[in-house]
């Protein structure tokens, strides 16, 4: 793996790839067919794609939207781009639970924040897309992939990529009113594979499978299990999400069946997977050819962790395959990952100190304590610190504040955004708005400065999911905060709404279902205030955090004389 | 190159076989109640065809696995592209009883 190639670019790992039996990229579908691209087919098509879609006058440059909810036609499609040197926006291809005209509002937003002009999707998911045509967005066409790639392949010149020239755009999951694309460069690409899947990381060798049921638009699936394997040349695996959605067990069972050696998930996936196993499932499952189950996207929670080892030990599952990741799109995707192949590390800390910036470790069994799973270290000429939130100053060990991250893995900003890139990064270093600390060397992440809910290992931005539910009548605009409490290590969503007490039944059933049409997302609890007593800034503003605090607390006034406790249970 | 057919209507189903396991409406919901209490570990024998699915606590990862769980008893496919814009009980039992006709 020429790691030190100065001019490697996702374009030119595609004609590096070793060919040979099994050396290949295997998509099974939503109908459980298989279809399988040796890396040579991989290649030609991209070739082919790339000439089709610089007949539609893209030029290098210009971005393509690319609403794709087939595996296989979006990698080629996406690779299709990249050798034109054209730029994808992925977007999530699915309208599901949302009202289509709230889907095409998101795909609106995202084409306008990124200047996109043409969008690729194919014949069943047009209806969903279509309607974002007028809306303003700067969106001129909607194209299919039955009808571009279709007939001869045109005459095209790839044009030269080189490392420095931007390959993809990454939006965050979720987005709505003003959503982020992440600049990412094929020179970011390449450092953050071969970082993470390299001698420092993964250390990929010529036995590898990936096997992957993570969506495609999404940074963990997208960069882990296809850009990145396609770089240091690991097969791989790639289910629908939505298959492992329905059933769960599909995911250990493709592992088993092809030989997986990689997996990645996010922490509910593991406790699903725990929950969902029976006992007659164990018995046929061989899982003693896995060698990294890696967990990311979303806090690690060591009980899970130890869980999912202790049911999948009868199935050959070894736990030192247990590798706890910690990284952003910001990052490209990584950023620290615990050592490969070692025992699960976890630190008990005191629970009070920790809220005033202390990792005060505490003896096993003592009660209240945190239980903290420790994320490892940056990668070789990564470099990551912990800061003091209000001065920026470099912290020791044991004491909590931002953590930040620099290196060539570390992407420029968001793209047309200087604002919100001037607010991530300051002298190059990446503010990732997590809070956390080291530890006998390794990283521990105990909290989030940045408003941001995590759930399923997707990410959703409060003020999105306040704006859905503003115009429900009863609730007053700018008085609705979303935020998210820790219950049993599962992360869920709380709603605190101002309104009158008439309304308080309505709203507690209103809310959650526009959430649900809106994010897809259950809402784990909704407090309905006085009007006025939501925490307000001097300029009128709801404060979530300080709201968050004080219905932690058991502070929150709510109608009726309720309050929620600590607990999460009513009390009046 | 690989051909992909253009799958246009969304019926033309591979896997799906005609159920032997024809089930009544009311044998449907029970269906329906017995997977979501499992799923989502709370009781819900008394949900009717009237609830939303957004009020019973369910999100959309619990919808796709109830959905799976109902393909597999019932020998169906439901495509996700036919999940869209579904919000009560009565709409996904509709789609569910639709999905039993279709032919392999």
């Amino acid at each position: 793996m020429a790691s030190s190639d100065a001019e490697l670019t996702l374009v030119s790992a595609l004609s590096r790839l070793r060919r040979g039996p099994g050396r290949g990229f295997r998509f099974v579908t939503s109908k459980n067919e298989e279809h399988y691209y040796a890396y040579e087919q991989i290649e030609a098509e991209a070739h082919r794609r790339a000439a089709h879609l610089a007949a539609l006058d893209l030029k290098k440059g210009d971005r393509l939207a690319i609403v794709v909810a087939e595996g296989d036609e979006f990698v080629m499609s996406f690779l299709g781009a990249c050798v034109a040197g054209i730029v994808p926006v992925p977007i999530y291809p699915r309208a599901t639970f949302k009202g289509i005209e709230g889907y095409a509002d998101t795909v609106a937003h995202i084409a306008r924040a990124s200047g996109t002009r043409v969008l690729l999707t194919m014949e069943t998911t047009k209806p969903y897309v279509e309607p974002a045509l007028s809306k303003d967005c700067g969106l001129e066409r909607i194209v299919l992939t039955e009808d571009v790639f279709a007939g001869p392949t045109p005459a095209f010149t790839a044009p030269s990529i080189t490392p420095d020239d931007l390959c993809f755009l990454q939006f965050t999951s979720g987005s709505t009113n003003k959503p982020k694309g992440v600049v990412v460069t094929h020179a970011n690409l390449v450092a953050n594979s071969t970082a993470f899947l390299g001698p420092a990381g993964l250390d990929r060798n010529d036995d590898d499978v990936g096997v992957s049921w993570l969506p495609l638009f999404h940074d963990m699936g997208l960069i882990g299990f296809v850009l990145g394997t396609l770089i240091c040349d690991i097969p791989v695996v790639l289910l629908p999400t939505s298959t492992f959605a329905r059933g769960p067990r599909i995911w250990l069972e493709t592992i088993h069946k092809h030989r997986g050696t990689i997996t990645y998930a996010p922490n509910f996936a593991y406790a699903l997977a725990v929950k969902r196993l029976k006992d007659r499932d164990l018995k046929e499952l061989d899982l003693s050819c896995l060698r990294i189950a890696g967990c990311g996207a979303e806090p690690i929670h060591a009980q899970t962790m130890r869980d999912f080892a202790e049911r999948l030990a009868p199935a050959g599952f070894d736990a030192k395959a247990l590798l706890p990741s910690y990284g952003m799109a910001e990052a490209t995707l990584a950023i620290t990952f615990h050592p490969r192949g070692t025992p699960l590390v976890t630190d008990l800390v005191d629970a009070e100190a920790m809220k005033s910036g202390e990792a005060r470790r505490v003896p096993k069994g003592t009660p209240g304590a945190l239980e903290l799973v420790a994320n490892g270290v940056p990668f070789p000429d990564h470099e990551v610190k912990i800061v003091d939130v209000e001065t920026g100053a470099e912290l020791s060990e044991r004491r909590v504040g931002q953590i930040i991250a620099r290196g060539p893995s570390i992407t420029a900003g968001y793209f047309q955004n200087p604002e919100a890139t001037a607010l991530g990064w300051k002298d190059g270093w990446l503010q990732t708005g997590d809070l956390g600390y080291f530890a006998d060397g390794a990283l521990y992440i105990c909290g989030r400065l940045k408003d941001l809910i995590i759930i399923h290992g997707a990410n959703f931005y409060p003020q999105d999911l306040e704006w859905a539910v503003q115009e429900i009548e009863g609730v007053r605009r700018g008085n609705v905060v979303a935020f998210s409490v820790i219950r049993d290590g599962v992360e869920q969503l709380v709603l605190a709404a101002e309104a009158n007490s008439g309304d308080v039944e309505r709203l507690k059933k209103l809310l959650p279902e526009r959430i649900y049409e809106t994010a897809g997302l259950n809402t784990a609890y909704v407090a309905v205030v006085g009007v006025g007593t939501l925490p307000k800034t001097s300029s009128g503003k709801a404060q979530r955090l300080k709201t968050k605090q004080l219905y932690e607390a058991g502070l929150l006034a709510e109608h009726g004389g309720a309050r929620a406790t600590e607990s999460g249970e009513l009390e009046s | 190159m690989l051909r992909r057919a253009a799958n246009l209507s969304g019926d033309a189903d591979i896997s799906a076989s005609q159920g032997d396991e024809k089930m009544d409406r009311p044998e449907l919901l029970k269906t329906f109640q017995r997977m979501a209490t499992e799923i989502a570990e709370k009781d819900f024998g008394h949900v009717t065809e009237e609830h939303v699915i957004a009020d019973l606590g369910i999100d959309s990862l619990g919808m796709l696995e109830l959905v799976g769980s109902m393909e597999r008893e019932l020998k169906i496919a439901v495509p996700d592209e036919q999940l869209v814009g579904i919000q009560t009980v009565r709409q996904l039992l509709d789609l569910v009883e639709k999905r039993t006709k279709v032919l392999a």
